[in-house]
């Protein structure tokens, strides 16, 4: 029977792939079915579902204060702009002030979470290229990160700490010298990865010119963030729809100009330098005064006014939103996900990954800007 | 001016051609939801895509069981200006089919396919149609207000029986303490004789 399909198969010159969580290379759990010929990949299937746990119908079945515990759960890499999305929905439709402190300590969270993602993901660049020197580089640089989100909220990963009115509770004391000695710590390193990556020969054999992602295919797929702003568009939502304290800070928004891998790679380095600098912003002004305006009563009886909303942020992936319905009761109606990657996670690996090669397969998704949870949510 | 009237006046002229049967803002006024009739929904998107809402953020779906039907929900952004508007069209829940909108965004084919799974839309022209998430599901789909997880996960898995009682077997010998006070005790006492040894 063996023999038979080999046969069928060498007269076809074409060989089935399953490339799913048990490869190395892969970001997480999610697979993707191949159609190879020699070793161009000719099809390519998405097949999600690895992680699927149904948080829209969990999150219609809770209070909407105990949601708060739920939604990090979606993004493991950047949990913080879940809370956030989800926050500033109800904000919005219960018509809630959060007090200046509050808002500029948001920002300090998401930037530090956006310096977290993009050190994780540098570091599956170098999973995924075979290059692991980079990969504990960034991952230890990445837990001196988590030690800051240690210390202000209590939790490494998931936090909890941007709640609906505000933040949890306020900075520590003497949290401003610390933040600031890791990042310095984090700024030297910078332009060690940059030479270990972006000057690496085999990384630029690798990357260089290969896997385009250019203008007219973002517009079709609707793809934002990295992928967008390398092939020289600056669009972000902090700039164009500015939420939380953004409009009061002072950042660049680095693009680059031929959208290849190499370029999207190196943006995310750019980006952590934009980010630090921020964080310098926040930690030099941010204004006194109270972090939280409670929300009313009773956190068990919470009503949100019945109403819609869709509340978006820029994650370090792209556009993160929710869409939010309250019809005035205890519960959330219904809450749907965008996920940052989900268009090129389905659409772009189904359209665009075939013509590639099947050891780039997972630098594709890599680079990418790849997260299997929020696509399966 | 409140922020409300601002909205609606910026975007007079593109109302006009939209003859939006309802409008919904959020409370700030920041946002704006229309409603479109089906027939003059697709006119509706290609309308403001061509006035620069190109971007297609998300296609949502929310089942209103009471009033037998379901909503979708386009949301789309101008990057320009940082615009957002939702288009919002109403189908019947009992037949719920609507055109696909593969032509104007070729990546709704997996937000269409989504619904089609948790909802059971059918979107007519686009024929990708096979379950994306879930394996072997043999209920109505789960996203619908009308299905409970509850009995459905009772009746696909058995009622497990643990070998060791869990927290009501030491709740019930100990009915003034609480259980891990218990706990810490035993670990207290086992620590001090391992300990003399």
């Amino acid at each position: 029977m063996a023999e038979n399909n080999l046969e069928l198969t060498r007269n076809q010159k074409e060989v089935e792939l399953f490339f799913g969580p048990n490869h190395p290379g892969m970001h997480g759990n999610f697979s993707v079915h191949l159609k190879l010929e020699g070793d161009t990949v000719v099809q390519a299937e998405p097949v999600p579902g690895f992680l699927h746990r149904g948080f829209e119908k969990l999150m219609e079945r809770r209070l909407w204060m105990s949601n708060l515990a739920l939604i990090p759960r979606i993004c493991v890499p950047e949990p913080d702009i879940n809370e956030m999305v989800y926050a500033m929905a109800v904000e919005r439709l219960s018509e809630l002030q959060v007090p200046p402190r509050g808002n500029w300590i948001r920002v300090l969270i998401l930037e530090l979470a956006r310096i977290n993602a993009h050190l994780m993901s540098i570091g599956g660049l170098g999973g995924a290229s075979g290059l692991y020197t980079d990969m504990y580089w960034a991952m230890t640089e990445r837990d001196w990160i988590l030690d800051i989100f240690e210390k202000i909220t209590g939790a490494r990963v998931y936090h909890m700490y941007i709640v609906i009115g505000g933040v949890r509770q306020d900075l520590p004391e003497g949290i401003v010298p610390f933040i600031l000695e890791r990042l310095d710590g984090l700024e030297r390193r910078l332009k060690e990865f940059h030479d270990l990556l972006y000057k690496n020969p085999v990384l630029h054999a690798r990357l260089k010119d290969r896997l385009i992602l250019n203008r007219s295919m973002c517009e079709e797929m609707c793809i934002t963030g990295i992928g967008l702003r390398a092939t020289g568009i600056p669009h972000d939502i902090r700039r164009v729809d500015p939420y939380a304290a953004y409009e009061e800070m002072d950042f660049d928004i680095p693009t680059g100009e031929k959208g290849d891998a190499l370029t999207r790679g190196h943006l995310k380095l750019l980006e952590v330098e934009q980010s630090i600098r921020i964080i310098r912003q926040v930690l030099a002004k941010i204004p006194s005064g109270p972090v939280r305006q409670k929300p009313f009563g009773n956190a068990l009886r919470w009503r949100v006014p019945a109403g819609e909303t869709f509340e978006h942020v820029e994650s370090s992936r792209g556009e993160y939103g929710y869409y939010v319905v309250s019809d005035g009761s205890e519960k959330p109606y219904r809450i749907h996900v965008r996920g940052a990657s989900y268009p090129q996670g389905l659409y772009g690996v189904q359209r665009y990954m075939p013509g590639t090669r099947i050891e780039d397969v997972a630098l594709w998704l890599g680079t990418m800007d790849f997260c299997p949870p929020e696509i399966d949510r | 001016m409140s922020p409300k009237k601002r909205v609606a006046m910026e975007l007079d002229p593109l109302f006009e051609r939209l003859q939006p049967a309802e409008v919904f803002f959020t409370p700030d006024g920041k946002q704006l939801f229309l409603l479109l009739e089906p027939e003059r929904f697709m006119d509706g998107l290609v309308t403001l895509k061509n006035a620069g809402f190109s971007h297609l953020s998300l296609v949502s779906c929310v089942d209103w069981l009471e009033r037998g039907e379901f909503e979708l929900v386009y949301h789309l952004l101008r990057w320009e200006d940082g615009k957002r508007v939702a288009l919002k069209v109403r189908i019947d829940r009992e037949n719920p089919v609507f055109q696909t909108v593969l032509h104007l965004w070729p990546t709704a084919r997996f937000y269409e396919r989504d619904i089609h799974e948790f909802f059971g839309v059918v979107f007519e022209g686009n024929a990708d149609r096979e379950p994306l998430f879930l394996e072997h599901w043999d209920d109505i789909p789960p996203m619908r207000k009308d299905f409970d997880p509850q009995p459905y996960s009772q009746k696909i898995f058995d009622e497990r029986e643990y070998q060791h009682p869990f927290v009501p077997h030491i709740v019930q010998a100990n009915p003034d303490r609480l259980p891990w006070e218990e706990t810490i005790d035993e670990a207290k006492k086992g620590g001090e004789t391992n300990g003399g040894k």
